[in-house]
């Protein structure tokens, strides 16, 4: 393809993550509501609020106040970036340019941004929980670079393209890997969305929002949209690796069935979400080292055929 | 125009931090309750959080102490411009019945600059729904000074026509004995 | 963990109605003894000032202008709505009532000001003055003149770094 398509099809993604973003959360926040018998804010809730925390004061405040306006932008830049890569109902054009392993860097590198943010603000409660976020970054983030690199196995190749379209179930043999790893996926997906039970380090009323905590206005509101932004990028990737039925057909109809997954995924991370309670980290690190060990499995099937 | 957008979405999605500097907690209660399914203030999109830079409204509780007298000035000041200040139940507005004990310094307004009073002890979930709702601008309050005037002394030698000041004494510029 | 039970659980909550009460447009009636705000009313006030010998946070202020004018002054800054002006109020010019919608932006709206004609004795024109040293105690509580020379009102010594913080409460005269 030209370069300018690629360019406009690369933004073209982002325009649809921007947009669907608050709205997926604004859906989600509606039905924990109906959930807990109460009515809930109205629908478009989140642009609501993140129109009026663009228009508050900035305040710099924290140990280094550079870090803090850098973290704050680099996260949702590296979550766009992502949006670029992935194919959101019609194949991203850009994903040739480049492999798993830039996925998996640039994936693990939204979550350092938070681990930047509780740095730059220095004050007991952000170092507590960014290192809660990091014990738990390290047992998750090779979940989700394993199911990677089991589609990666299966199609010779690490380009992100092929990985992309292959999905993760095309072994020789029956594809045990594939089977193995969807429901690693499945049960860790919490996790990596940042939604109870496995929300530890942010948005947390018992560190007083953890690394957050220092941020106000305009900064608060671009770490707000990146995790937003994370339901629709992970949603995404999930169905395109693991859910591929249905997204080959044509234009209108495939787009309308990718869509179609991608909120029933939405509501399952909101129906898990509303009626568990927050593990605590050693739960949870607990939890994520049984994954890892079926994951490992899945991996050894996979790298024999299977 | 993306300043005045933003500043009209100041109204619909209020993010409350909830500061509470000596009282007997039944102002939090009451508050905590208007969050709850019964009385949900999320449908009005008002959020609690927990730190106060997030917020952008401070509801005090309890009077202001010389204990936590600093904390709440900072807390104050830690909140980003455009902010209000909500001073909920007796204590906060005006001391409550413990305006001159010995560790209280006064109303809640001796130490940050309040918006808005919603007296009460503790005033109910709807009484402070509806607090938020005049400050919005919602609604219109439904409280007005009232003052009484009795204009004809009932007999007859009094006039008030003849009361003249002299510093602090007021005498009749008549006095009749009987 | 099973996921089912946790199904279970989402189906049950939601076949239970929304329980949201829709304040502002429709609301609950509040209970026959509700005590809300205290009205005061004129007409059958005799100026006793027994409601501001009993108010636990010395919210009504009595002043007496001269001999034969009195003003009873409700403050509303730190009322608990508590009754005991209503319970003790002889003529029962004091009702609770069941407002309780309060808020405001300026805390002076919820004052109620009386100025009311007291009689003097008949004979000789002169207020009486009281029996014994109880009694002269009990006057002095709420008196508003009195009020800069109360021994009964402890004053915080406290300051705040860098400003004074204690000065008077300012009781608005008219």
């Amino acid at each position: 393809m030209s370069a300018i398509g690629m360019i406009a099809g690369g933004l073209l993604n982002v325009a649809l993550v921007l947009l669907a973003a608050p709205l997926a959360q604004g859906i989600l926040r509606k039905i924990t509501a109906r959930i807990q018998s109460r009515q809930g804010p109205p629908l478009l809730q989140p642009y609501f609020d993140l129109l009026k925390l663009l228009g508050k004061e900035d305040i710099e405040s924290g140990e280094v106040p550079g870090m803090q306006r850098f973290a704050a932008c680099l996260s949702l830049a590296t979550i766009l970036a992502v949006a670029c890569l992935v194919p959101m109902g019609f194949f991203a054009p850009m994903s040739g340019a480049g492999d798993i392993i830039l996925l998996i860097y640039l994936l693990t590198f939204c979550g350092i941004c938070t681990l930047l943010a509780g740095l730059a603000a220095g004050s007991t409660y952000s170092l507590v929980g960014i290192s809660r976020e990091m014990m738990g970054m390290i047992a998750l983030e090779p979940l989700f670079a394993i199911a990677l690199v089991v589609g990666a196995l299966h199609t010779g190749s690490l380009r992100l393209d092929t990985v992309l379209q292959g999905s993760a179930y095309n072994a020789e043999g029956f594809p045990w890997s594939g089977i193995l790893m969807l429901g690693v996926m499945l049960l860790s997906f919490q996790a990596f969305v940042q939604r109870v039970p496995f929300d530890i380090a942010e948005a947390e009323t018992e560190l007083m929002e953890g690394p957050l905590m220092e941020y106000s206005g305009p900064k608060l509101a671009l770490f707000k949209y990146a995790q937003m932004a994370k339901l629709i990028v992970y949603s995404a990737l999930f169905v395109t690796l693991f859910v591929p039925w249905g997204s080959e057909l044509r234009f209108p109809v495939g787009w309308l069935f990718f869509w179609l997954k991608l909120s029933g995924l939405v509501l399952l991370v909101t129906v898990v979400a509303a009626t568990h309670a927050r593990y605590r980290i050693d739960q949870a690190l607990r939890f994520f080292a049984g994954l890892m060990g079926v994951a490992f499995v899945a991996l050894i099937l996979a790298s024999y055929g299977h | 125009m993306w300043k005045n957008l933003c500043q009209k979405m100041f109204g619909r999605s209020l993010w409350v931090y909830h500061a509470n500097s000596g009282g007997c907690n039944g102002c939090d209660i009451e508050v905590l309750n208007a969050l709850t399914p019964y009385y949900d203030v999320e449908r009005f999109g008002i959020k609690l959080v927990g730190s106060p830079r997030h917020a952008d409204v401070m509801l005090c509780q309890g009077p202001a102490m010389r204990s936590t007298a600093q904390a709440l000035k900072r807390a104050y000041e830690a909140m980003p411009a455009p902010k209000l200040v909500f001073a909920i139940g007796s204590c906060a507005c005006g001391g409550g019945v413990w305006f001159d004990s010995y560790s209280v310094l006064g109303p809640v307004e001796r130490i940050v600059p309040v918006n808005y009073y919603i007296p009460g002890c503790p005033p109910r979930p709807e009484a402070i729904i509806y607090g938020v709702a005049v400050a919005l601008g919602l609604v219109n309050k439904k409280t007005v000074p009232v003052q009484f005037k009795e204009l004809e002394l009932p007999i007859p030698r009094y006039h008030r026509s003849e009361l003249r000041g002299e510093g602090e004494l007021v005498v009749y510029e008549k006095a009749e004995k009987i | 963990m099973s996921l089912l039970s946790k199904l279970a659980e989402t189906l049950i909550c939601l076949k239970t109605e929304r329980a949201t009460l829709p304040y502002p447009a429709e609301a609950k009636p509040v209970p026959e003894k509700f005590r809300g705000r205290p009205i005061f009313d004129a007409s059958k006030c005799i100026g006793c000032a027994g409601c501001a010998n009993n108010c636990p946070a010395r919210e009504i202020l009595v002043y007496d202008v001269c001999q034969e004018i009195r003003i009873i002054k409700y403050l509303g800054l730190r009322c608990t709505y508590c009754g005991r002006c209503a319970d003790v109020c002889p003529e029962k010019a004091i009702t609770m009532s069941h407002e309780f919608e309060n808020g405001t932006d300026k805390i002076g709206d919820i004052q109620q000001r009386l100025e009311l004609f007291m009689s003097t004795c008949q004979r000789c024109g002169r207020c009486f003055k009281e029996p014994s040293v109880l009694e002269q105690l009990k006057m002095k509580g709420y008196r508003f003149d009195d009020l800069q020379n109360e021994r009964w009102i402890f004053r915080s010594q406290a300051r705040l770094e860098g400003d004074a913080v204690v000065d008077d409460l300012k009781i608005e005269m008219d």
